[in-house]
């Protein structure tokens, strides 16, 4: 037992969260003390401190900080023995791993646990709207609901579900051993339960879960019961991971790229992850921001939102939406990549106007911090910010415009290959163009003044959201399913997933425009009679969406655990994950292949993306195990 | 559930193949520089506060009847810039092979920037006033609370650095160790310089 | 193919511009703001229509069918003149776009010769109207009356947390910010009862905050007008 306390793990991490709660305990009492405040022992200041002081605590215990104690202390690092690369059973994937394929599936499967979830308590919200009046949920849960399900999703889900895909292939896609910053990897993905387990927690809060929005809008959120406390902290580590693993994407895929492999020759997952990286690194802290404000109102008095003390309450929103409208790109970008992949290899040709896709992320980057007020139109602020947002807002529809557009022509008399992957990608391909053309509409300042706040808002979120991100999420899970896992999905259920979900999602999100037209707000947990016929479809409609994800899970599970075993490159794609086997040996190469020639050269005949030597010809016998020392 | 890799098992005994390497900068330093531009906007934001505070509101500045002792921590500002000197020297020295000067130049930084928090936290209990009782109040203590937390990221790097420096660590070939945390402590202290100049000066 | 795409768009103009999407029209700004709807309709729906055809069309044409599994496309990186254009078309769009929503942001806030002032104040659940009276206290109710064809500026402001004050027959909404009074102006064209909606997330009773607006005859309004007056002085 005594061992198992001293090793990192499971035991050690629960051991090191108590004596978290206890140390801030203890801290908190002494302050209190000092300060001779009274009551002495509060226990609301214990929580809020212990939810931001344990969960370090566990991170330490579950030993994401061994090696780098071991360094600061100046003591021998532990000889890097490996024994933490890989997986070998079911079991190595709850423990701190430092290898980017492993860590790639953790986040994978965390993210959809939290998708589930989430997902479930739509089909909670939906039950509720089903009728008119209260069914079976009081107005606090119902509001904890909307907004733990918002909440799970953005930060629980899309975003590191697209970071987690990317942590598995990224690597090899540039032909690198690893992330640059194993460890690092490690501990971004290690925050990740922590937020989400803090959001869920919430419910069991005295009050209720937070149930404020997931924009939790002050002064609403400064004065609410102890459950928003979980909100603002999880989103502290939600963030924190999300900003750790952009820069690590950004150094791995500056420094790390194989030999040949120009930024003109990155396959466009590759560029679409830089941007992403590029987006998170820079917005992110803003809603790190936000929420310490937030905290600080509420926990120490502070006064940022309390305009009877001089404090300014739209400053919340522009510090809040200057990161959540790059929030919206961070959680599609990564998806464009993911399409332009598939779409190259299922329609066998190269990708239409290679670099005007590579500059437009880039413009998407660049223009996507310019638009935030779009969020504001009706919240009062100086009206002269309006119309420059709305020339921006409306502006981003260019780049996107060039994406689509060159997706249509990369299809045009190509041979497509209509499997899942391919369907998913060609279901986002329009479902988030209609999104995409309800935002436009959304940034036509007298249109937004009208549909602000009401369910045709809740309509373009879902059709951008799920027809856009969800989309290319299913079909890269689908895609690269072979890779991660060396087996095949079933394909007749992937197809029935497919066209369940697309059913389903149009008669569920699309009615939402028109009852959002005719006057429904948004974020009610009852409504007025005229509402009640589309409610109850939406309603019926949702649970035939919700019952298409249990196929896709099973597909998922059954498939793992008894699939028929993969070849290499089932797909016959060009770029380098594709060259290894299935799944990638432990270190994905035994030596660091070549680029020759462009990732999508699809129809050209003898064209290669990249040659690999096997290692006693690349490098005189012996030369792998010696490394060079280094600072 | 088929383990991710076990084809390759034979290969266990060697690491991964040496990444190539497509740049010339340095991991450690890229990844700091990326680090220090996110903590410039979280400065950004909290300067954000304080312009929505300050200019926006139109309040007056600080509070009524209130004022910042600007001249205490102007000496302060003094105190923390040679830090950053001594930090260079002590940089030139471990580079030029100089051990002794090295250890002296990192245990005076090291103790400079602590005395910086030292006179910080003093200010703060004399000072007379609370976050709590105006949006000016929260903007201050916000913004150099903020920096402080910063300044003790820093000490603790510093620490780790003097540490490792006493126990015979680096040399002037490899001092990439020295280097990284180096940026990050010019980094934090520009930015007193930055904010100094907002909240005291202007 | 593209014959089809006229015809569908057609389609989707005509049905769009016949399905009837909004609630009643009461308001000057509503008849802008629903035609500036309509306008976006017949840009959106061929842009839609464009993809779903294409989309379509490559799947029914150029589908792999058996035998050509290993078969590739033909190797096209791009076409200079097609991507200025899809460049440029949306741009031109866009643009026409923009300016014409500009227009008719002017035109709703347009301050006209003679205005009335009601000032709104919402707190948690519920709203309070006030008309303010030259040289005397101002009348204060819980449902809000105003007199058709006269405009109306509302001064918007919050006691509490954010709240948002929408008629949807008026089409026109805004947050009520605590610290600062908002404020936007409509023009009642038809007389009777619409509902008022809070349309900002303001906590438990959020879903019931509602009233009801109700827009008098001139003459009506000013007897309701007196009416309160002399409730107010007794
Ligand atoms: C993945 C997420 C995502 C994405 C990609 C987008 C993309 C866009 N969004 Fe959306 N948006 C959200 C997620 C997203 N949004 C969310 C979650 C909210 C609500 C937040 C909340 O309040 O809770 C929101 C809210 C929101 C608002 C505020 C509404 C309000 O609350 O009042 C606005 C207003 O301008 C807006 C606009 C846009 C625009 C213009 C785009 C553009 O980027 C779209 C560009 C794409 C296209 C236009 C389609 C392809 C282009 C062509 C085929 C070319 C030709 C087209 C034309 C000429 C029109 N969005
Ligand atoms: C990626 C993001 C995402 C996704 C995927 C979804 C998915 C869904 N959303 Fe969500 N939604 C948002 C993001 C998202 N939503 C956001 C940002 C808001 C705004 C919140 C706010 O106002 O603050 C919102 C708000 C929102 C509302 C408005 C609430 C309100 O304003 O009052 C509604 C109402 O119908 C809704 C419904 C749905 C439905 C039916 C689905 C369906 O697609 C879900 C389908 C169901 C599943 C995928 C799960 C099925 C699984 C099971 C049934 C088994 C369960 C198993 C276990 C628990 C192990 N959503
Ligand atoms: Cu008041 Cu919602
Ligand atoms: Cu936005």
């Amino acid at each position: 037992m005594a061992a198992k306390l001293r090793a990192p793990g499971w035991y050690r991490a629960g051991a090191f969260t108590l004596l978290g709660i206890a140390f801030c305990f203890g801290l908190t009492t002494l302050i209190r003390a000092l300060y001779s405040y009274d009551p002495l022992i509060d226990g609301y200041a214990i929580t809020v401190v212990a939810m931001l002081g344990a969960p370090f605590f566990f991170l330490v215990g579950l030993g994401t900080f061994d090696y780098w104690f071991y360094w600061a202390a100046g003591r021998p690092t532990r000889a890097e023995d490996h024994s933490s690369h890989g997986a070998k059973s079911w079991r190595d994937y709850f423990k701190v791993n430092t290898d980017h394929k492993v860590i790639g599936i953790q986040y994978v499967c965390t993210s959809f646990f939290f998708m589930l979830v989430g997902g479930a308590m739509a089909m909670l919200i939906r039950a509720e709207l089903a009728a008119p009046g209260a069914q079976f949920v009081n107005a606090q849960t119902y509001n904890g609901l909307f907004s733990v399900h918002a909440s799970l999703l953005i930060f629980l889900f899309i975003i590191p579900v697209f970071a987690g895909l990317a942590n598995y292939v990224l690597p090899l896609m540039i032909g690198a051993p690893d992330m640059a910053f194993p460890r690092l990897n490690a501990l971004s993905f290690w925050m990740l339960p922590v937020a989400g387990t803090l959001m869920l927690l919430s419910f069991f809060a005295p009050g209720g879960s937070f149930a404020t929005g997931w924009t939790a809008y002050a002064p609403l959120s400064t004065d609410a019961p102890l459950g928003q406390m979980m909100f603002t902290i999880g989103v502290q580590f939600a963030g924190a991971s999300s900003i750790a693993t952009a820069l690590n994407f950004l150094v791995t895929i500056i420094t790390m790229r194989a030999p040949g492999m120009s930024f003109w020759r990155m396959p466009l997952l590759v560029w679409a992850n830089f941007s992403t990286s590029l987006l998170v690194v820079i917005a992110t802290p803003f809603v790190a921001a936000s929420q310490f404000f937030v905290l600080l109102d509420w926990a120490l008095g502070f006064n940022f939102f309390n305009a009877a003390r001089g404090g300014d309450v739209l400053m919340y929103q522009h510090v809040f939406w200057f990161y959540s409208h790059p929030a919206v790109y961070i959680m599609m970008l990564p998806g464009f990549g993911i399409v332009s992949e598939i779409l190259s290899v299922k329609a066998r040709k190269p990708i239409f106007g290679y670099r005007m896709m590579a500059f437009s992320l880039l413009a998407i980057v660049v223009l996507g911090f310019s638009v935030w007020a779009h969020h504001m139109f009706v919240s009062g602020m100086q009206a002269w910010i309006r119309v420059p947002m709305m020339i921006t807002t409306a502006i981003i529809a260019i780049p996107t415009g060039i994406k689509i557009f060159s997706w249509l022509a990369t299809l045009w008399r190509g041979v497509l290959k209509l499997d899942t992957p391919m369907l998913f990608a060609l279901g986002f391909l329009t479902m988030f163009t209609l999104g995409g053309i309800s935002g436009v509409m959304l940034a036509m300042i007298p249109v937004t003044i009208y549909v602000s706040d009401t369910y045709f808002i809740v309509a373009h979120i879902h059709y951008v959201l799920f027809g856009g991100s969800l989309f290319t999420i299913f079909a890269g899970v689908y895609y690269w399913f072979p890779k991660m896992t060396g087996r095949m999905y079933d394909e007749r259920l992937g197809k029935i997933h497919f066209w369940l979900t697309f059913v389903g999602f149009n008669l569920t999100f699309g009615p939402m425009h028109v009852v959002g037209l005719q006057g429904m707000p948004r974020r009610v947990a009852d409504y007025a009679e005229q509402f009640a016929g589309w409610n109850l479809f939406i309603s019926m409609a949702s649970f035939v969406l919700g019952a298409s994800t249990l196929v896709f899970v099973w597909n998922m599970v059954a498939s793992w655990r008894a699939g028929p075993k993969a070849s290499s490159n089932p797909w016959r794609a060009l770029t380098l994950e594709w060259q290894v086997s299935s799944p990638p040996p432990i270190f994905n190469f035994d030596a660091v292949p070549t680029v020759v020639g462009g990732p999508y050269e699809y129809g050209v005949p003898g064209a290669v993306h990249g040659i690999f030597n096997s290692p006693v010809e690349a490098k005189p016998a012996g030369s792998l195990v010696t490394r060079p020392t280094k600072e | 559930m088929e383990a991710a890799s076990v084809s390759h098992l034979e290969h266990d005994h060697h690491g991964p193949p040496e990444a190539n390497k497509s740049s010339r900068v340095d991991p450690a330093m890229l990844g700091m520089l990326l680090f220090i531009i996110s903590e410039i906007m979280v400065f950004g934001a909290f300067f954000t506060a304080y312009f929505f505070i300050r200019v926006v509101n139109t309040d007056s500045w600080p509070a009524l009847g209130q004022e910042i002792p600007w001249a205490i921590a102007g000496i302060n500002t003094l105190i923390l810039i040679s830090s950053s000197l001594t930090l260079h020297w002590a940089l030139h020295s471990v580079k030029s092979g100089n051990r002794f000067a090295f250890k002296v130049g990192m245990l005076s930084t090291f103790l400079l920037g602590a005395c910086f928090l030292f006179i910080q936290v003093n200010e703060y209990i004399h000072l007379g006033y609370s976050p709590t009782e105006s949006a000016q109040g929260s903007i201050f203590y916000g913004l150099t609370g903020l920096h402080g937390a910063h300044v003790f990221i820093g000490l603790t790097l510093l620490l780790m650095v003097t540490v490792r420096a006493f126990r015979g660590h680096f040399s002037a070939e490899h001092h990439r160790g020295v280097e990284v945390p180096g940026i990050y402590w010019h980094f934090v202290d520009v930015m007193w310089v930055v904010v100094y100049a907002t909240i005291y000066i202007l | 193919m593209v014959v089809v795409g006229v015809i569908a768009s057609a389609i989707g103009i005509a049905l769009g511009l016949w399905i009837d999407w909004f609630p009643a029209q009461a308001s000057t700004q509503a008849k802008e703001i629903d035609t500036l709807w309509d306008v976006l309709i017949i840009a959106s729906v061929p842009v839609f229509v464009l993809v779903m055809v294409v989309v379509g069309t490559a799947i029914i044409k150029f589908r792999q069918r058996p035998g050509e599994e290993l078969k590739d496309g033909p190797p096209t990186h791009g076409n200079t003149r097609l991507e200025v254009i899809w460049t440029a078309l949306p741009a031109i769009i866009i643009v026409g776009l923009v300016i014409y929503a500009w227009q008719v942001l002017e035109t709703i806030d347009k301050k006209p010769s003679s205005e009335m002032v009601v000032v709104v104040t919402g707190q948690q659940f519920t709203w309070t109207f006030e008309y303010p009276q030259p040289g005397g206290k101002p009348v204060r109710t819980n449902q809000l009356y105003v007199p058709q064809g006269q405009s109306i500026e509302f001064k918007i402001k919050s006691v509490d947390v954010i709240h948002d004050f929408w008629v949807p027959a008026f089409r026109i909404k805004m947050d009520a910010v605590p610290g600062i009074t908002g404020s936007y102006r409509i023009t009642p064209t038809r007389t009777g009862d619409y509902a008022i909606v809070c349309a900002e997330l303001c906590g438990l009773g959020h879903s019931t905050m509602r009233q009801t607006a109700h827009v008098l005859s001139r003459e009506r309004f000013d007897a309701w007008m007196v009416a309160q007056q002399k409730g107010a002085a007794s």
